[in-house]
């Protein structure tokens, strides 16, 4: 059967390996470290609202939440502090919007969809308000490093998101905490009545979210050495495209890191792929738009192939080992 | 045969040692409906209690009160003689009583392995799932009860009803608790699929298990229970060891075509 992480895979080779017989500017490095660049900081959100959407939950907020995780970051880091502290309070400003909405989710049981709606606008709204609408900068050089340096003439914003995709990765995969995640998504009556915490973990998967959304709003600050209150306008809907075409169903449980990072990853090659193909910059968003849904039409096809497989399987049955 | 004298001597005579679980005149309201008015149930170890009943007559109120869901407002539950007082499903199976629910309470995105070990997963290192481990134990469990799957990784989604009883039923058992409560195992089950629980519980009898079986399908009742203890209207109204008993008889206890044991109790004396 077809993993969504395979034919993303395969997607990607072909629209690459079609770009390269157009212009050889598709097997530039430099083209490669831009596009590599642009999908990691759309990696590293996408990866915990991946965790967001396994959960059964949804985070519309990512966008306004990185930049105020930007704008604290910048406005920390020009007050002279080290860029440590910067990064933290950034984060820490992200995990604390993550958690007021998981806490009206949880408990107010006001919908997801609502309230982190609810949070895109009002955060940015108070990101604009407390800022002047002016941008932050130039910000210190010290602060610059993460986002503008390089290891080995690889771009440290791209180790940072292969780090962040990999903890999220294994967080979702290997620990009992990422299976109890997939459990609530899946069914949360069964989950409770099995005596996992489901208030407590749909709670955390929103702070995990609102502190990737912030860290990666901070290094994008940090790359361009400014914070601008504009940053991150509907970041959350190229995130959440990146999750669903890297295979994570909008009903929940489904879904793997991995495939979202691809996803991300496929997005970037799209648009500085159309770019160098001299692609109508107007119509890039009508190739997104059919990328999106027909990731969610195959995941759908998917499912029904595996259920007629599985009547048939289920009728000639064998005994377990 | 004289059903009313074999109540007393399938309850109190043959038994040496204290019941593995009893239940002592439960009583529970929710609000102004009293659904159990008084109901007492005993069941030995390698003893499998059918509890039948018209609807309403308190059979989940029952299961539910001994599996730790609702409290009862009077009325005492002991196990293995000793009174035990659980607020919790949770406490209820610390304390040897694990519940397979109508429900099944299974996650249908999750593969077998995953659901067998819901919320009570192998560990590894504290945080980390092992699930070599788990997947190990599941495919031995459902091995053990002869639940045929395709593999422990197929997602229970894809599984017949059957298989999910079993799935359900094998996760209570690997709780290695003594007493399992059931409650209506067969409901939408075809044949062949309503074979298979029964031998399950009949797996279950001869490890020496306590099964209290709530169950309206009267054939099965016959085929896999020791005894049967039919409630009408939240009252014990007899209790029959299946060999000595009939059809006839079980459906006028529940109708109430026969008077409560207690009743004829009384005329007698």
């Amino acid at each position: 059967m077809l993993s969504p992480a395979l034919a993303l895979s395969v997607v990607i080779v072909v629209f690459v390996l079609f770009g390269a017989t157009q212009t050889p500017m598709f097997l530039n490095g430099q083209t490669w470290i831009n596009i590599l660049r642009d999908a990691a900081f759309l990696a590293m959100a996408a990866s915990f609202a991946t965790i967001v959407l396994v959960s059964g939950g949804l985070d519309l907020s990512v966008g306004s939440v990185l930049v105020a995780g930007a704008m604290t970051a910048a406005a920390i880091a020009d007050a002279g502090f080290s860029p440590f502290t910067a990064f933290l309070a950034g984060t820490l400003v992200g995990a604390t919007v993550g958690f007021i909405n998981g806490m009206l989710i949880n408990q107010f049981l006001i919908p997801p969809i609502i309230v982190t709606l609810g949070a895109l606008f009002a955060v940015r709204a108070v990101v604009v308000a407390s800022t002047g609408a002016s941008p932050i900068g130039p910000l210190p050089d010290e602060f610059d490093v993460l986002g503008q340096a390089s290891f080995m003439g690889i771009p440290l914003p791209i180790i940072v998101a292969i780090v962040v995709v990999g903890i999220a990765h294994f967080l979702l995969n290997s620990t009992n905490y990422g299976w109890s995640v997939r459990a609530i998504g899946g069914n949360r009556e069964a989950a409770r009545s099995a005596g996992i915490a489901v208030k407590q973990l749909s709670v955390s998967v929103y702070v995990l979210s609102g502190a990737s959304a912030a860290f990666t709003g901070a290094l994008i600050a940090s790359r361009l050495g400014s914070g601008s209150p504009t940053l991150g306008q509907g970041f959350e809907l190229q995130v959440i495209a990146a999750a669903i075409i890297g295979g994570t169903s909008i009903s929940g449980s489904i879904g793997t890191v991995v495939g979202a990072a691809l996803g991300a990853l496929l997005l970037s090659v799209l648009s500085n792929g159309l770019v160098l193909l001299r692609f109508d910059p107007t119509l890039q968003n009508f190739i997104i738009g059919l990328v999106l849904v027909a990731a969610a039409g195959l995941d759908i096809f998917r499912r029904q192939q595996m259920f007629r497989i599985s009547a048939r399987r289920a009728a000639s049955s064998v005994r377990t080992g | 045969m004289k059903p009313h004298e074999m109540n007393n001597v399938t309850n109190d005579q043959i038994m040496p040692k204290p019941p593995l679980l009893e239940i002592r005149d439960g009583r529970k309201s929710f609000g102004h409906v009293a659904a159990l008015r008084g109901v007492s149930l005993r069941a030995r170890q390698g003893e499998v209690v059918a509890v039948v009943g018209d609807n309403g007559a308190g059979k989940s109120t029952l299961v539910k009160s001994l599996a730790g869901v609702h409290t009862l407002d009077s009325g005492e539950i002991l196990v293995s003689g000793q009174p035990v007082d659980h607020a919790d499903p949770r406490a209820a199976r610390s304390l040897g009583i694990s519940t397979v629910y109508q429900d099944l309470a299974l996650v249908e995105t999750l593969d077998i392995a995953a659901n067998m070990f819901l919320g009570r997963p192998i560990r590894k290192w504290g945080v980390l799932a092992n699930r070599r481990q788990m997947i190990r134990e599941a495919a031995e469990s459902l091995r053990n009860l002869n639940v045929r799957v395709p593999s422990v990784h197929v997602a229970v989604g894809e599984l017949s009803g059957g298989q999910r009883q079993g799935v359900a039923i094998a996760r209570a058992v690997r709780e290695k608790n003594p007493i399992i409560l059931m409650d209506e195992p067969t409901a939408a089950l075809g044949v062949r699929e309503t074979a298979q629980i029964g031998e399950i519980i009949n797996s279950l009898r001869m490890q020496g298990n306590c099964v209290i079986l709530v169950c309206h399908d009267l054939e099965f009742v016959f085929n896999f229970a020791d005894s049967i203890h039919v409630l009408r209207l939240g009252r014990t109204q007899g209790v029959r060891a299946t060999h000595e008993t009939n059809r006839e008889e079980i459906v006028s206890l529940i109708t109430g075509a026969i008077d409560d044991d207690e009743e004829m109790g009384r005329k007698e004396k």
